[in-house]
């Protein structure tokens, strides 16, 4: 039996937030000993949906990013671990034995993702459990994973070739931690550079302006679509410099552009030559 | 590894509809709960589960080489994933209630509704009290004192309706005053576009069968104007909106969002967000058919055989009438948009095969005037050959409404129809019982039903011939039925209450379902309700029936109608007055009144107008009892189901039908039979209900006793586009014989019964028109308002809350969107702002601001995003009414408490939402603290840490009192 991994796509994401509730809703108040002892009603997100917006108007883009326990294959917890208060299913799961890990509040602390909670009044750390309790009683996903409408939450065997398509070129949170986290992350997006380019005594866009941004040597290049719109997507953070041409149009340079932040350029004014 | 295993079975499991729709239900969803009755998780609906998925002929489309099928489980929304917090919300009312200090025998201190609290009653004093306050009323003014309140939307529940289990207690009472819901989401296209396309009944384009499908194959553009699938379609149908959105995307089809803000549909699919002024729109329409205009950039040809009045139209935008050109410079100065992107967007329009997408509510079709850009949106996809493949006004939502075949590929040979227990936002029975009444004035009643006629003929897809016996038929059930669905009913319709065939063939069902022997005598419109309490007499057009056809418009009605009193007393059932509805706080003011003797709120949650209410009824939810559903919207399979109780009944509540028989209990054993059909058992009615859904024939395995839960196999020739056109196809392709249920039967640039009735009406011409301000608006940029009032707020339905629904969910709100904890502890509503119109203001994310005009102050937390445009401040209605002070000051962020107070336009009887005048500011400490010194009992009232606004906090606490 291969160990359990979560995918998540990020392309199909809605971002309803219905896997951060269904986790809510599977744990709060209800008691799972051994797998996991209720989570408090607020407070804790053993799947917490994290968004990201980027831009100014109106180029803007938003992304959602759940995080949840890695299952790390080097478990941060598992190096710390003592008399089973922290283990490692033979799914690859790993569970937290709320009974023995009882005042151990050194494991909140110890998850280089942060995703270890303290519930205080029941003097215990507490986390995501791959839903263990379901999984062994039959059901084949957790709660969050039924509850995603789009399908961009996965769930599945890492000895599954369909799992392993979609782990193939996905990425993982934090790798330098070095624990080898088996939740993976597809489509995370990068930076963005885009614009509209329009002549400003025309008053009209002008559709199929040629637009290059260059980095390093690295040359992207592109055209205007309808709404005299590009967009470079997905760009590294760096320095870009960025040409807008078209033919009778004096080229306008942006020089020095930083992607650590997306950047729009606004509305572009090319002058006639 | 240890053994681990946890026994996780659950003691018992029944399914529930997820909708908040109202009478409609929704998605089936699994409702597990333990040995103590408590619930423990909510999931999807697995349809394969007992029944043979391949044998329901599970639909599909095909597309482009792609196809879209539904999942095997139902799609149920975070709204129903959440729903054990509302049934165990510290909110809940568990037992009966009384205002402390309004006593039915003495003083009754009307002044101190919003801020006096509550002392807990029994069934017995409240069920006295009410009994004897109707009787005591009935005896003084007559029935026609009592308002009710009843309408949607709310939990789906059918033996025990949400809705209107009062009106049939005070029908058997004689009579009384029934609200008449406007349009509220809709208002623009129900008293707009009507008059351009038809569009019976809610005045969005009709027919809509086939629609996605016919997108998938042939669109190449939509435009999102008005409206987001992922909220509005979240509340009716779940995430099958998300499903299809995304599909349709995948296909390579461009998405355009037209917003102030980026909404959550745009964030993740837009190719294109052009953000827009709010309530702009019609300068930008007017700016685009300009441009066609110059280019001819329009189906010339199109316009010339479907369309009138035209011609004056094109004038009026081309400047000849007014000596002002629509041009894109000039709609741009309005809306904001460059002049380019206006151009742009016009040519990408009549260049790409384009369909405009709708959800209801939206920015765009709530404002002053939501007429006009109805209507121009209507005129634009005229222009553009609208009903040819792949142009159609189409919507994300309500895919069980108006037509018997499906934008979705649905179901059957047949459509289910659950029958309905009371009657709602009727405002009164037959032709005869209104003429009766004096209610109804001269109502054109030709006119009225030959547009039903038409209609009929359009949505059946046969011919209209005037003298045809089927327009004949469908004629005189236009005239029978009291309501605009007549015009696709196939059953009796003797009476008030449309029954479907099936169930009025059930004599015992219709004796429950029949609406007792005395309408309503008059009735009053939900956005006029303050004005009718505080003013000497009022009158108004139309909404003589919920979504009736236009000619209805042309209807003067007036309150009080002779011979009937004024307003002395409120039941409500649908208590959100102040928090969906115009001016809430001048609602306020009008429930202040001496007049008003009582007001009684039945609802689950003590929440907005409950606060206002002298007696509250503890209710149960849907998930406390037993009941019958059925899922015609969610998109996935249609079913009807067993809806079994998942818990026991909360505190003291009992269900919305049981909260008026007590009453009537009180009143006499006659009554008390009469209501209850001789206290028919609760088991034969949901059996009577199956029987008469008219589908129960279909059901020859008896799926449905067996396991709950019956699912009707889909039609394998419902995309069959010969036998089921997409929408307008058969008017676009032979107008002469598939008439519009318009007066020419045409599309009408210039309107026959606007021209005809309202000449000269500035606010809503014969043809549609950029309108700066009037009488009853002034909410431009343009106004000298504008100097005090700067920024421009924008209001949609919210991501979390279905309206007023579910605000109080911990784990909701602990989502930014949904509410922002600031440095007081205080969850508040995000009021969103773009980082330059905060900073101009000193205002940084979370802080505390207060959103204000002249109506008053509501305060919200700084959510300051590139998302919305500058000069906007954008929050969502339907959080819940936190009164400081009840007439003017709110910290529960109530916008709609500071919405203008006038009706769309003077002779269109809609309310007004969005894109009005406001200013923001950041609260500073010394101010809130000077609150805390001048309200000490309103910061002394408990807020949950988890659920804000709570029932504790509202309760006096005896033992602190003695």
């Amino acid at each position: 039996m291969g160990r359990k991994a979560f995918v998540f796509d990020i392309a199909r994401c809605s971002g309803c937030y219905c896997c951060q509730l269904a986790c809510k809703d599977e744990h709060c108040g209800n008691d799972f000993t051994p797998i996991a002892a209720p989570q408090p009603d607020i407070g804790q997100f053993w799947v917490k949906v994290k968004d990201y917006v980027n831009g100014s108007a109106p180029k803007v883009a938003v992304h959602y990013v759940p995080e949840m326990c890695n299952h790390c294959e080097k478990c941060a917890l598992l190096a710390i671990a003592k008399d089973g208060d922290v283990y490692r299913r033979e799914d690859g799961l790993i569970i937290i034995d709320p009974v023995k890990a009882k005042g151990h509040k050194e494991l909140a602390t110890a998850c280089p993702y942060g995703a270890v909670y303290w519930n205080a009044e029941l003097d215990i750390p507490q986390k995501c459990t791959g839903c263990a309790h379901l999984l062994d009683n039959g059901y084949k996903l957790p709660r969050c994973v039924e509850m995603c409408a789009t399908g961009a939450l996965q769930f599945g065997d890492t000895d599954d070739p369909a799992m392993q398509d979609l782990i193939e070129g996905a990425t993982v949170l934090k790798p330098e931690t070095g624990c080898a986290p088996q939740v993976y992350y597809r489509n995370i997006p990068g930076k963005f550079i885009a614009g509209t380019v329009y002549d400003p005594v025309e008053k009209e866009v002008l559709i199929g302006a040629r637009v290059r941004a260059i980095n390093g040597g690295k040359l992207y290049m592109t055209h205007t679509d309808e709404y005299g719109d590009f967009w470079f997507k997905d760009l590294a953070v760096g320095v870009f410099d960025v040409y807008v041409e078209a033919k009778g149009y004096k080229t306008k340079v942006f020089t020095g552009l930083r992607t650590r932040e997306c950047v729009n350029l606004g509305d572009i004014a090319l002058e006639k030559e | 590894m240890p053994n681990t295993k946890v026994d996780i079975k659950a003691d018992k499991r029944v399914l529930k509809a997820a909708s908040l729709m109202g009478p409609s239900a929704g998605l089936p969803t699994v409702v597990e709960s333990d040995k103590d009755g408590k619930i423990t998780r909510i999931r999807p609906f697995y349809y394969d589960e007992n029944h043979d998925w391949e044998s329901k002929n599970p639909w599909k489309i095909e597309a482009r080489g792609s196809s879209f099928e539904p999942p095997r489980h139902s799609l149920p929304a975070s709204y129903y994933l959440t729903y054990k917090k509302r049934v165990y919300s510290n909110n809940r009312v568990r037992y009966p209630l009384k205002r402390v200090d309004w006593d039915p025998n003495g003083e009754r201190n009307p002044q101190n509704r919003g801020k006096s609290r509550y002392v807990r009653i029994s069934w017995d004093e409240a069920t006295d009290i009410i009994a004897k306050e109707l009787l005591r009323i009935r005896d003084k003014y007559g029935m026609s004192a009592v308002l009710a309140e009843a309408d949607m939307h709310g939990e789906g529940k059918h033996i025990a309706p949400s809705h209107g289990c009062m009106n049939r207690l005070l029908s058997l009472l004689g009579g009384y005053t029934v609200q008449m819901r406007n349009q509220d989401s809709w208002e623009g296209y129900s008293w707009g576009s009507k008059n351009v396309w038809g569009g019976e009944p809610v005045g969005e384009m009709q027919p809509s069968g086939n629609l996605w499908p016919d997108i998938a194959k042939n669109a190449e553009l939509l435009l999102f104007w008005a409206g987001d699938p992922e909220v509005t379609a979240v509340g009716f149908d779940g995430y099958m909106a998300s499903r299809l959105s995304q599909w349709i995307h995948s296909l390579g089809i461009k998405f355009v969002h037209i917003d102030p803000a980026l909404n959550f549909s745009g964030c993740y699919l837009a190719d294109k967000w052009i953000p827009i002024q709010p309530n702009t729109d019609a300068a930008l329409y007017l700016g685009i058919i300009y441009l066609w205009l110059k280019e001819g950039l329009y189906d010339k040809e199109y316009v010339k055989t479907h369309a009138v009045g035209y011609e004056e139209f094109f004038d009026y935008v081309l400047g000849k009438a007014d000596g002002e050109p629509k041009t894109p410079a000039w709609a741009s100065e309005k809306t904001g948009v460059p002049e380019w992107t206006i151009k742009a967007l016009a040519r990408d329009w009549a260049h790409k095969v384009t369909s405009v997408t709708i959800g209801n509510g939206g920015p765009g079709i709530r404002g002053a005037y939501s007429t006009e850009p109805a209507r121009l949106q209507s005129i634009c996809l005229s222009m553009q050959g609208l009903g040819k493949p792949g142009r159609h006004q189409a919507k994300w939502i309500e895919w069980n409404l108006h037509t018997d075949t499906f934008p979705m590929p649905h179901q059957g040979k047949k459509a289910i129809d659950l029958p309905h227990r009371c009657e709602i936002v009727r405002p009164a029975g037959s032709q005869k019982d209104l003429n009766a009444t004096g209610l109804l004035g001269r109502v054109k009643e030709k006119e009225r039903q030959e547009a039903l006629a038409k209609q009929a003929a359009l949505i059946a897809g046969k011919e209209y011939k005037p003298e045809d016996q089927e327009a004949k038929e469908n004629k005189e059930k236009a005239a029978a039925g009291s309501n605009a669905a007549a015009f696709f009913a196939k059953g009796k319709e003797e009476g008030r209450y449309r029954l479907s065939e099936s169930a009025a063939a059930i004599e015992e069902l219709a004796e429950i379902c029949k609406t007792t022997e005395n309408p309503p005598m008059q009735s009053v419109p939900k956005c006029l309700v303050h004005d009718a309490i505080l003013k000497d007499q009022i009158s108004w057009y139309g909404l003589y029936s919920f979504c009736g056809p236009a000619s209805e418009q042309w209807e003067e009605h007036v309150f009080p109608v002779e011979g009937c009193s004024r307003i002395h007393a409120i039941w409500t059932d649908a208590p959100c007055m102040v928090t969906c509805w115009n001016d809430g706080f001048n609602f306020v003011k009008a429930v202040r009144s001496e007049e008003i003797e009582f007001i009684i709120a039945q609802q689950p949650w003590l929440e907005n107008d409950c606060l206002l209410a002298d007696i509250v009824l503890p209710v149960q939810t849907k998930f406390e009892m037993d009941d019958i559903s059925d899922d015609k919207g969610g998109g996935v399979m249609c079913t009807v189901f067993r809806e079994r109780p998942a818990c026991p009944p909360v505190g003291e509540s009992l269900d919305d039908f049981d909260c008026v028989a007590e009453v009537a209990r009180k009143i006499s054993p006659e009554i008390f039979n009469a209501y209850t059909n001789g206290d028919k058992p609760k088991e034969r009615v949901i059996e009577l209900f199956w029987q008469g859904c008219s589908v129960h024939d279909l059901d020859v395995d008896d799926e449905f006793h067996k396991y709950d839960m019956f699912i009707l196999p889909c039609d394998p020739d419902i995309q069959d586009f010969k036998l089921h056109p997409p929408g307008l196809r058969r008017f676009a392709e032979d107008p002469e014989n598939h008439p519009l249920s318009t007066p020419t039967g045409k599309l009408e640039f210039t309107s026959t019964g606007i021209k005809e009735n309202f000449p000269d009406d500035p606010e809503r011409p014969p043809y549609p028109k950029w309108v700066e301000s009037s009488e009853l608006h002034d909410e431009r940029l343009s106004s000298p308002r504008a100097k005090n009032y700067p920024l421009l707020c924008m209001s949609n339905h919210g991501r979390w809350r279905f309206h007023a629904n579910l605000d109080d969910i911990t784990w909701n709100r602990e989502v930014e969107t949904m509410k922002i904890r600031a440095k007081d502890g205080y969850q508040y509503e995000p009021a969103w702002l773009s980082p330059k119109t905060a900073e101009a203001r000193g205002i940084k994310h979370g802080d505390i601001v207060k959103i204000f005009n002249e109506r008053g102050t509501v305060l919200c937390a700084a959510y300051v995003t590139p998302r919305v445009v500058d000069g906007v401040v954008y929050v969502d209605h339907g959080s819940r009414f936190d009164p400081i002070d009840a007439e003017k000051l709110d910290r529960g962020g109530a916008i709609n408490l500071i919405t203008p107070h006038a009706i769309t336009s003077k002779n269109a009887t809609g309310m007004v939402v969005s894109g009005f005048l406001v200013e923001v500011a950041a609260v500073t400490d010394e101010e809130m603290e000077g609150w805390k010194k001048q309200y000490p009992e309103a910061f002394a009232r408990k807020v949950d840490e988890a659920c804000g606004v709570c029932l504790d906090g509202w309760m006096i606490d005896e033992k602190k009192e003695a």
